[in-house]
């Protein structure tokens, strides 16, 4: 009995350890930037309740949210697997575009296919795409040693090319404005889970991705493998774990992950395949991946986080006039403090 | 003549969660003086040393310098006071030179133009005075591991220091360095350092400090002078009434190779049959010449040599880790040059790296993932690919107990073990595994005598068990006390083996140094 409340006791505390230095790092950076703010002459206390809850006060702001949350988070977990073996993956967004013409070419060439089979294609493509363009820095490190950091980097750039080209040339629908192509078979698009406001069920493969990339990582002998090779590639090999593999083989996965999140935006969302489909969702990757500090269990988590400022940030434009680069600030003082709280826990 | 107080520490206590690690702990430091600082594995020797030099702040105490209270709150308070430390496990840039690592986050007075000579010459002539003979202009990634100690003290010293703490600085020295680091630390004293002296080794304390003080489990148990201890006494202040000293190998065996309890025995089948081994390293550089020799069942083959003479890269090839290039190489009737380092790991052969943190150590990772690198995919951790998390720690939990190894938990990062520690992981991971040949690299590395004891223990229940052990070592005496044979290796090659009976220092000697035997 005593011992029980002792575990759960000392569990608790452990939780607590971990979860409080979050909420500090959210009220310092709330308060720093609510400083900002009030000189830039607004409402703060009113600012603070739409960037927060926006994404719960109407049932379209949290499905608004949730569309968010789905390329965040993915475009978090690309960086988060190959981070987990000590390599950097910043090539997310060209493995979404990629992903996403993938999925455009596959939806578009065997447009009359019946949804049970092309649907299940039109995914597969994104991720295989996403995931060879990966492979090609994947492949230059390991033959090579050229450092992925470039090389992915390089592909992003790559990649918006290819897009314009996909888009303005192969099958560009001559009715847009703006570089797009055709739209995609009826049977490649991710069915509805909610009509209106609209929510498809890209959801539910983001969230059983996660869960996935969770059980891949801590429960089994390959994840493992990945952690132990980030921890200390040198040991690691010492005992036997092929380690050039595994950078290979993370940066894959990382741009299957990408690639699906190219992938749902055609077949969940946009149904074509559009140039700037990549947003910014790189950089808030990067930063939900750093933020969870490389945690792929805490990644999902941050990632609604994120969403939610997010989704608050562009009502609060719309309503307040108050610039969404605000949020930018908030986000970036979010991972600031997350980050000091480290150094200062660590003394 | 008496001599002034430098350094006071006084009530000294520090908590990890909930290790407290040092308990209203003092420390005089007089000037001029060499100071032994000894204590079992985690009794808190380095985590003392760390908040002198303002690595962690204390939960309680003070600290006082000539008699005036100091607040040390980072290294860079520590440098300003003149304190600088050499630490247990230390880093250093590779690619830089020594001079570059030396000057590393001081002020330059060649900036802005970077070419370092004077301060070259600076570390030159810091490296005279004290005979810590070390080349300036060397890449680090150039030098054995005995000069890049030098490097360290020589970098501590180019800040000018007043006090230098040495957290087990001849662990990774062979005997002829640590005679000349001695004379390197009696001409520092002269010249009005005093010295903290961490170690394990007994006699190291009884021929060079000055004043011992001795911790055990975070707390002072005895400061005396070095005369009025002897290598008994200490012990007992280390280890309490925990050893048995006539149980103890260390002790009780006599060092020339006589019979002891323990000793010979019948050997069986040849457990690892190596012929005409040849290997290269990255850079094509032969580390490995012509190599043969067996070890059997039931038998210790000891492998003597200077360190950085080929020990690692035989270690490595045996393990597949290292690329045989000619001869051939077989294990417990496995070809190792087809074998995959994994398979031979899961057939039978284990390994104890002698650089426990570079080739053997995850520190982001909790203590029950350091347990079982290597062994993942292992039948007892892992089904159909997946882990079986409840195994793994309850045998943790296990080796934690058997092994004594301090943690809080199975799951605890391990970077947090102390340095002693981590070596108990390694043996853990080693001994724990079935094996029928242990290849054991300096296993006894910065432990304590009661893990030592242990060690040689564990080593000789393998051997009546019919398990074949490689033990390469630097230390003779290890070598002398558990080897049915010693090999002798030198620029990789074996010069000469040994049998038990025929073991004597200087042929030994004289054969690490490149002479055949019977020359
Ligand atoms: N940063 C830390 N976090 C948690 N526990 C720590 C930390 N540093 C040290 N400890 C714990 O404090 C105790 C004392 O460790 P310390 O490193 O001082 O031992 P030591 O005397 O230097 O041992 P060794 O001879 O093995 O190097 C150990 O139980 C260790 O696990
Ligand atoms: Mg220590």
């Amino acid at each position: 009995m005593t011992d029980t409340n002792i575990s759960t006791n000392s569990k608790a505390k452990a939780i607590a350890a971990i979860v409080l230095p979050y909420l500090l790092a959210i009220l310092a950076s709330f308060v720093a930037s609510g400083i900002f703010i009030a000189i830039m002459g607004f409402n703060v206390p009113k600012a603070f309740a739409t960037i927060l809850f926006t994404s719960f006060r109407t049932p379209n702001g949290f499905i608004q949210t949730l569309l968010k949350f789905i390329p965040l988070m993915l475009q978090a977990l690309a960086f988060t697997v190959p981070l987990a073996a000590g390599k950097f993956n910043i090539g997310g967004e060209g493995q979404l575009i990629v992903g996403g013409i993938g999925a455009t070419a596959v939806g578009i060439i065997f447009a009359d296919l019946p949804l049970p089979i092309l649907l299940p294609l039109v995914i597969l493509a994104g991720v295989i795409f996403g995931g060879f363009w990966a492979a090609i820095p994947a492949w230059l490190l390991y033959r090579f040693g050229i450092n992925e950091i470039l090389t992915t980097v390089m592909m992003n750039f790559v990649s918006f090319g290819l897009i314009d080209y996909v888009a303005t040339q192969i099958w560009r629908d001559p009715a847009a404005g703006h570089p797009t192509t055709i739209p995609i078979g009826a049977g490649g698009e991710l069915p509805m889970l909610i009509s209106s406001p609209p929510l498809h069920s890209g959801i539910i493969l983001a969230i059983i991705v996660a869960v996935g990339v969770y059980i891949y990582t801590n429960r089994t002998s390959a994840g493992y493998e990945l952690i132990a090779t980030g921890a200390n590639p040198r040991a690691s090999k010492v005992y036997g774990i092929n380690t050039r593999k595994m950078f290979l083989l993370s940066l894959i996965i990382g741009g299957g992950l990408a690639g699906l999140s190219g992938a749902i935006e055609v077949a969940g969302y946009q149904h074509r395949l559009i140039e700037g489909l990549q947003s910014n969702f790189l950089l808030l990757g990067l930063i939900i991946g750093l933020i969870a500090k490389g945690d792929n269990s805490a990644v999902p988590f941050v990632a609604f986080f994120i969403a939610v400022l997010e989704i608050g940030a562009s009502a609060m434009q719309r309503t307040m006039m108050i610039p969404v680069e605000m949020v930018f600030i908030v986000e970036a003082l979010v991972l600031l403090f997350v980050l000091l709280s480290d150094v200062i826990r660590r003394r | 003549m008496t001599k002034s107080i430098v350094l006071q520490m006084e009530g000294i206590r520090k908590v990890f969660g909930t290790v407290v690690a040092l308990d209203d702990v003092n420390l005089q430091l007089n000037s001029k003086e060499i100071h032994g600082l000894l204590g079992g594995n985690g009794a808190g020797k380095t985590t003392l040393m760390n908040v002198l030099f303002g690595l962690y702040k204390p939960n309680a105490g003070k600290v006082e310098l000539h008699g005036e209270k100091v607040e040390i709150r980072s290294p860079k308070d520590a440098i300003n006071n003149e304190i600088g430390m050499v630490h247990q496990h230390f880093l250093q840039v590779d690619s830089y030179t020594v001079t570059e690592n030396i000057v590393l986050g001081t002020e330059l007075k060649s900036w802005p133009t970077l070419k370092l000579e004077v301060e070259a010459d600076q570390i030159r002539a810091l490296s005279e005075k004290f005979g810590l003979a070390v080349d300036p202009d060397t890449i680090m990634s150039d030098l054995p591991i005995g000069v890049r100690q030098k490097v360290e003290i020589l970098k501590a010293l180019y800040r000018g220091v007043e006090v230098l703490i040495l957290d087990e600085p001849t662990t990774n020295l062979t005997p002829q360095e640590v005679d000349d680091l001695f004379e390197s630390l009696r001409v520092m004293v002269d010249e009005g350092l005093s010295i903290v002296f961490i170690t394990h080794k007994l006699r190291e304390v009884m021929s060079v400090c000055d004043k011992i003080t001795v911790l055990r489990d975070g707390q002072n148990v005895l400061t005396e002078d070095r005369e009025n201890v002897t290598e008994k006494s200490l012990v007992k202040a280390m280890v309490g009434e925990g050893l048995n000293v006539e149980e103890s190998v260390v002790f009780s065996s006599v060092v020339s190779g006589a019979e002891t309890r323990w000793g010979a025995s019948e050997f069986g089948e040849p457990v690892v049959k190596v012929e005409g081994l040849h290997a290269q390293n990255e850079d094509s550089i032969v580390v490995i010449k012509d190599c043969t020799f067996e070890v059997r069942q039931k038998e210790i083959l000891g492998v003597a040599g200077v360190a950085g003479n080929g020990q690692q890269a035989l270690a490595e090839c045996l393990m597949g880790v290292c690329p045989i290039h000619q001869g051939s190489v077989i294990v417990d009737g496995m070809n190792v040059s087809e074998t995959e380092t994994r398979d031979l790991l899961e057939g039978g052969v284990a390994y104890i790296p002698q650089d426990r943190l570079l080739d053997g150590f995850l520190p982001t990772a909790s203590v029950a993932h350091n347990l079982i690198l290597g062994y993942q995919r292992n039948q007892a951790y892992s089904n159909k690919g997946f882990l079986d998390w409840k195994i793994i720690f309850q045998s943790a939990r296990q080796q934690i107990d058997e092994y004594t190894i301090m943690t809080p938990s199975a799951g605890d990062v391990a970077a947090n073990l102390s340095g002693g520690n981590i070596q108990r992981v390694m043996l853990a991971r080693a001994f724990a595994h079935p094996s029928s040949f242990l290849i054991a690299h300096n296993p006894t590395r910065g432990l304590d005598i009661r893990s030592i004891d242990f060690v040689y223990k564990k080593l000789f229940e393998r051997k009546e068990a019919g398990a074949a052990t490689l033990l390469i070592s630097e230390d003779l005496d290890e070598l002398f006390r558990m080897c049915d044979r010693i090999a002798t290796i030198y620029s990789g090659e074996i010069v000469g083996i040994l049998e038990k009976g025929e073991f004597d220092k200087y042929e030994i000697g004289r054969m690490m140094s490149g002479v055949k035997a019977n020359d």
